[in-house]
């Protein structure tokens, strides 16, 4: 953590340890003392993000026909980030360009034309299915083909890797599946055809483009795909982001990952007028990303693999962890809020959190407090 | 071709809709059919709708023809001479009702004036978009619609009489305001004949400032001294009722003094107020805990403690008593029977409540508020002319909800007081507000309603004018004296070992999940392991298979089931609950072993 030490600690640990006193022994002592041993700081943590979240409900703002692009804000997007949910409901990405195609609008939303997808389903206007012919017929809307650039050859070529035949007659591109023995197959196979993918990003269903203050253009995205979008030579590969926590931790990294969660959590939080500490979120966000995945707070993720048996249980469908707990012979160390508060302990947390560390028999206290152990 | 449903069902077709619902309209209106069907053409699924069923609500209005209502200024004067009544109007057709799917093609002005040709329907009056409740409330046109709810809220929650022959009726939760006054301020509502005998409410001197600090936010300060006049004073009927069940084998409940061999016995000072019959005299003071009526009720569990007890059976004792903190006077007994032919007792207990600090009041406009203090006459604000006011409300509570009715209301219930009449407070109808100020200054006030005060505690002018003025105030059903709960110790529940839970088994208060978080959060480790103390037991633990273990605690011995007589026991503090869960994890074959640590 960057952080500067206040002038007066300085002069004073100047006086009196004097002028070239090693300055790492102050950084250390400052960082020391800054939290209170045995404070509970997950639960500040969740207390002041907690406190926040129930004004959110009441703030959310209904942003419909605002704006161009309606993404996901307010307590839903909360409830998104900290679940590490794998499937947003608004995902997007900020495209940044390279300097020299940032300037002109023409090259800008050149790449965002290419960066569009376009299926085969875009340029097909209907269709029908034919269990005697075994066959999907596709009537093709030509103009929106001419005006995309693509001429029916393209959509066939598209087609051959598949094991079906295709015909053209005119308007019509008939794909024959000679496998088919149910309108079922059929149908799914028509739904395979028209994802298929003409030109454009996987993924990113529109692109806008925007300009910033310094005249740079950028492209705003729905849908994302990060992977093949950094591999275009005109982004600037820095900058360019997504909202997709998953995606991000996976392409760029954890360490991106917590940054985003970061940024995402406090973004959210701000949009509406509420200031929350950030060291708050930097300690949710470090908990979450602590394993090197991404993983969310909830029974499948950060309470769902607490040590304590006990404190599982008490969470979320406490049968499964009790017998889980006693087949495979599992001991709670009796060392949490949770568990020590259900047999009626002092927690280990603030006041409880101090022990005696010389021991009047002259011997260390390797004793636990009072464990558990569970068999069946 | 459109659809034609008659009560739901498909009955029909028609090639011309619209001409169908004209001709059953006018049908109507010359009564060939009845009053009550409506017929509405929807466009959406090109189909006509016939209903005649029960259960719609139906809305009179005045029938508008060329611009011109049906009901003409004639009418009016034959119906009020008497030669002309509501019946006739709609068997001519010229009012007639509609339910919610004819409302859909009906275009209805408000006014007579805002009449054009284009309209099919007039209100009989503008009150009339109003729902009872909400017509009698004064100036709320002027309110914020939300406001208006809350006022209708407010005003259903008032203590009254809700029935004239409360005496002889044994409701639960049953108020009774001493004394109430119809409003200075009415609206046209008010003139109804059976509202006359239910009016609640009473008219009062408020004045809108800030004093002392006790009217912060929405409290209210009432002057002490009204309150000793007699100012709000109101009546709670509790009914306590008892039956003498027949059990199976020919034994029975009865109620009577019960004797002092009878099982569970109390003390000879509780039957004190019951009369021969067993039931408390009418009239007598009762407290807390005194027996009303004496019942003894046959021994339970005849077959089982038999075999144990020698000897005649006890009878149990099965009595009635006050409520804990619910003294009062008994008002009246009724004996009858119940429809099995059992002896039923009813007995009901008036209290008085006078005002105290945290009563609830509101006045007919959404701005209800507690009781922060009873202020001493001779302390409370007055003006040059010396009217002290009973109410003093908060300023603060006028801009942020804009409930104007509040204001108009001071003031028109100081023109009422002042000219010595009622004034007409009927929205879109009622007097206006120029000329209520303009009587307030021919009174010789102030046109806004301000006036000189002076601080009633050391005698200072005021430096600000106080808007100050008469306006009903209506006590809600809220008593502080049927809710304020406390405890230190008390009772526990047989299971848990936890405290109960409720006021009427005078529960403790429960420390929950947020509230221990803040505990956790401040660091208060040991605070909070004596909040949760109350369950706590010492339960002994054999050190060698972490089990619970025989013990006698007077001893202070005990022996372990699993390892016999010289495995070591220690005895360790825990929560009941916690022994429960360690009873339960057993129960479904799990095994929780304890394995003792020392703390020092």
């Amino acid at each position: 953590m960057n952080m500067e030490i206040p002038e007066k600690y300085i002069v004073a640990f100047k006086a009196k340890y004097g002028e070239n006193a090693d300055m790492s022994e102050l950084e250390k002592i400052y960082t020391r003392s800054l939290v209170t041993p045995g404070e509970a700081v997950g639960v500040i943590a969740a207390q002041s993000i907690g406190e926040a979240s129930t004004q959110l409900t009441l703030k959310t703002k209904h942003a419909a026909g605002l704006s161009v692009i309606n993404t996901t804000t307010g307590l839903p997007r909360l409830v998104e980030i900290f679940d590490a949910k794998k499937d947003i409901s608004t995902p997007f990405m900020d495209i940044y360009l390279r300097q020299e195609y940032a300037k002109s609008r023409q090259k800008a939303s050149e790449v965002a034309n290419r960066i569009i997808e376009i299926k085969i389903g875009d340029v097909t206007s209907s269709y029908t299915v034919s269990l005697r012919k075994k066959s999907i017929e596709f009537v093709i809307d030509k103009e929106l083909l001419k005006e995309y650039g693509f001429t029916v050859k393209d959509l066939t070529a598209k087609l051959s890797h598949m094991k079906v035949s295709t015909v053209v007659e005119g308007e019509v591109l008939s794909v024959v599946d000679k496998s088919a023995d149910s309108v079922k197959k059929l149908i799914r196979l028509r739904n395979k055809i028209v994802d298929i993918n003409l030109s454009g990003v996987p993924g990113v269903s529109r692109a806008i483009l925007n300009q910033d203050k310094q005249g740079n253009y950028w492209i705003k995205t729905i849908g994302t795909n990060l992977t093949e979008i950094l591999k275009i030579d005109e982004v600037d590969p820095v900058n360019t982001i997504s909202n997709d926590i998953i995606e991000v931790s996976r392409v760029l990294g954890i360490e991106a990952a917590r940054n985003l969660i970061i940024e995402e959590v406090n973004g959210t939080l701000e949009n509406v007028g509420l200031i929350v500490d950030l060291r708050h979120i930097f300690l949710i966000a470090d908990a979450m990303c602590l394993d090197g995945s991404v993983r969310g707070i909830g029974r499948y993720g950060l309470s769902g693999e607490a040590d304590s048996v006990l404190a599982r249980a008490s969470f979320e469908v406490p049968l499964k962890h009790l017998i889980e707990a006693g087949l495979y012979h599992e001991s709670d160390p009796f060392k949490y809020v949770a568990n020590n508060i259900m047999s009626n302990q002092v927690i280990p947390v603030g006041t409880g959190g101090v022990e005696l560390v010389v021991k009047q028999n002259g011997k260390g206290n390797s004793e636990e407090d009072s464990g558990e152990n569970k068999e069946q | 071709m459109s659809f034609v449903f008659v009560n739901g069902v498909l009955s029909g077709v028609t090639d011309d809709p619209n001409k169908l619902v004209k001709e059953i309209i006018e049908d109507r209106r010359a009564g060939n059919i009845p009053k009550e069907v409506n017929i509405r053409y929807r466009k959406d699924t090109d189909s006509v709708m016939i209903n005649s069923d029960g259960g719609r609500l139906l809305r009179a209005l005045i029938v508008v023809k060329n611009g011109k209502p049906m009901v003409t200024k004639e009418d009016v004067q034959l119906i009020k001479e008497g030669h002309l009544t509501w019946q006739d109007l709609i068997d001519k057709g010229k009012i007639e009702y509609l339910d919610a799917d004819e409302e859909e093609l009906a275009y209805t002005a408000l006014k007579e004036e805002d009449l054009t040709t284009e309209h099919t329907h007039l209100e009989i009056t503008p009150l009339s978009v109003f729902g009872t409740q909400a017509a009698l409330l004064p100036f709320i046109n002027h309110s914020n619609a939300h406001r208006n709810v809350t006022a209708v809220k407010s005003v259903q929650q008032g203590v009254g009489i809700y029935t004239t022959n409360y005496l002889i009726r044994h409701d639960n939760d049953s108020m009774i305001a001493v004394d109430q006054q119809t409003p200075i301020v009415k609206t046209r509502m008010y003139d109804n004949e059976e509202f006359r005998s239910h009016v609640f409410g009473q008219n009062i001197v408020v004045a809108v400032l800030s004093y002392l600090g006790y009217n912060m936010d929405d409290a209210i300060i009432i002057n002490k001294s009204s309150v000793e006049r007699g100012l709000f004073r109101a009546m709670f009927f509790r009914p306590y009722k008892v039956e003498e069940t027949k059990y199976v084998g020919g034994q029975s409940d009865l109620i009577t003094i019960p004797d002092k061999d009878v099982a569970g016995y109390r003390s000879e000072d509780s039957y004190k107020y019951l009369d021969e019959d067993g039931i408390a005299q009418v009239n007598s003071h009762v407290n807390s805990g005194d027996v009303l009526i004496g019942r003894i009720s046959p021994p339970r569990f005849v077959s089982s403690i038999d075999k144990f007890r020698l000897g005649v059976q006890k009878q149990v004792e099965s009595s009635i008593e006050c409520r804990t903190g619910e003294g009062g006077i008994v008002e009246n007994v009724f004996v009858t029977s119940t429809a099995e032919g059992n002896k039923y007792v009813s007995l009901k207990i008036r209290q008085d409540r006078t005002v105290e600090i945290g009563d609830k009041f509101g006045p007919r406009s959404g701005q209800k508020g507690v009781v922060g203090m009873l202020l001493n006459q001779e302390d409370m604000p007055f003006t040059y002319s010396g009217i002290v006011p009973d109410l003093i409300f908060s300023p603060y509570s006028i801009p942020t909800r804009m409930s104007m009715a509040y204001l108009l209301e001071l003031i028109g219930g100081k023109v009422g007081a002042l000219g010595g009449r009622y004034v007409d407070g009927t929205s879109f109808t009622g007097e206006k507000e120029e000329d209520l100020r303009k009587e307030l200054m021919e009174y010789g006030f102030r046109e806004n309603g301000v006036e000189t005060m002076y601080n009633g505690i050391t005698g200072e002018e005021m430096k600000v004018r106080i808007f100050v003025g008469d306006m009903t105030y209506i006590r809600l059903k809220h008593f502080v004296a049927n809710k304020i709960q406390w405890r230190a110790r008390g009772p526990i529940q047989l299971l848990n070992r936890q405290p109960t839970e409720g006021k009427s088994k005078s529960g403790g208060l429960r420390l929950g999940e947020m509230e221990k978080d803040c505990f956790v959060a401040y660091g208060s480790a040991m605070t909070l392991k004596e909040r949760f103390d109350s369950d706590k037991v010492a339960i002994p633990v054999c050190t060698k298979c972490g089990m619970v273990v025989v013990y006698n605690v007077k001893k202070r011995t005990g022996y372990c089931p699993i390892d016999g007589e010289d495995s070591q026991i220690k005895l360790i503090e825990v929560s009941a609950s916690f022994k429960i869960l360690l009873d339960e994890l057993k129960a479904v074959g799990i095994y929780p072993k304890m394995v003792l640590g020392s703390k020092v």
